[in-house]
């Protein structure tokens, strides 16, 4: 392999593949979790990148105190919203050239039950990107 | 069979390798929504039955998802050209999340542009972390083959990020 080569595989794997969709992570969660859930295990199922830090300090948070008739939670949504892009005005950048912002909202819900309480922890996170697309001009 | 991976949690190990799976799916199917059937139903069977098995897991996930790809496009094979020439033309945009770093952004947008056979070898050794080896063993390849195409993948996304840059 040669070194154009090798910085290209490297610039191929800092590209982020999109998460896979609500209802597939929901759909597995369901065929992998067991029938009976355990006390203080670590769920840490998500959405996406964005939601897995939320799951792992939730999982955390119940490893860390594990005591009498604690709950017991267990996924039971996972919801991406629909992304709002907003396109923006074209901008000029330094090397002279034009660019068109763009602006994307999402939201990320995930939200887990324990069935013998009902009580429900609900992660909520916004999320917003905005990044140029390079405009063509002649 | 002693369990390999009983301490793993297999939960946790598809929210880590979830994306790169389906983008790997995506290139035998001709939807997201198929993608993600796709990706559904090879994991599952992994889980159920093989999970068990020892070594390094990625590699069976990734001949559960070519199988199960290969499955569902035999299943729908009479499916019109058309719908899929659609398909590709309005989804390959979303494969990856936005980038602000412009040559990252090319090569978004250029990583479709290959040839199916050049950009499925990019994607098994990039994202799906196989050998040449591997990668000929999944498409039925010489290694050599697969290494070749690796080659010409790589000439063919130069010269897109390139004329994209002097456009």
């Amino acid at each position: 392999m040669t070194d154009p080569d090798h910085d290209l595989e490297r610039a191929l794997a800092d590209l982020r593949p999109r998460p896979p969709g609500p209802a597939l992570t929901a759909a597995l969660a369901r065929e992998l979790d067991p029938p009976v859930s355990r006390r203080g295990v670590v769920i840490a199922w998500t959405a996406g990148l964005t939601t897995a830090a939320a799951a792992l300090a939730f999982g955390l948070f119940l490893g860390a105190a594990p005591e009498e008739g604690a709950p017991a939670y267990q996924l039971v949504r996972a919801e991406q919203s629909p992304v709002e892009i907003e396109v923006l005005r074209p901008v000029r950048l330094e090397d002279g050239s034009f660019a068109r912002p763009v602006r994307a909202r999402w939201e990320n819900t995930t939200q887990w039950e324990d069935p013998r309480t009902r009580t429900r922890f609900i992660n909520y996170r916004p999320s917003e990107q905005t990044t140029l697309l390079p405009l063509e001009t002649y | 069979m002693p369990d390999a991976h009983a301490d793993q949690d297999w939960r946790a190990w598809f929210a880590d390798h979830g994306a790169r799976l389906r983008l790997i799916a995506r290139q035998w199917t001709r939807s997201d929504a198929d993608a993600d059937d796709v990706v559904q139903e090879a994991f599952v069977r992994f889980w159920k039955h093989q999970r068990h098995l020892p070594g390094d897991p990625n590699a069976l996930v990734v001949t559960s998802i070519r199988r199960a790809a290969l499955d569902l496009l035999r299943r729908t094979d009479r499916r019109g050209v058309r719908e899929k020439a659609v398909a590709a033309e309005t989804e390959t945009v979303a494969w990856f999340e936005p980038e602000a770093d412009p040559r990252l952004q090319a090569l978004a947008q250029a990583l479709p542009l290959l040839p199916a056979e050049q950009r499925e070898v990019v994607v098994l050794k990039v994202w799906g972390a196989l050998t040449f080896e591997q990668i000929g063993e999944q498409l039925q390849l010489s290694p050599n083959t697969a290494a070749s195409r690796w080659r010409y993948a790589m000439e063919a996304l130069r010269k897109l990020i390139t004329a994209r840059a002097h456009d």
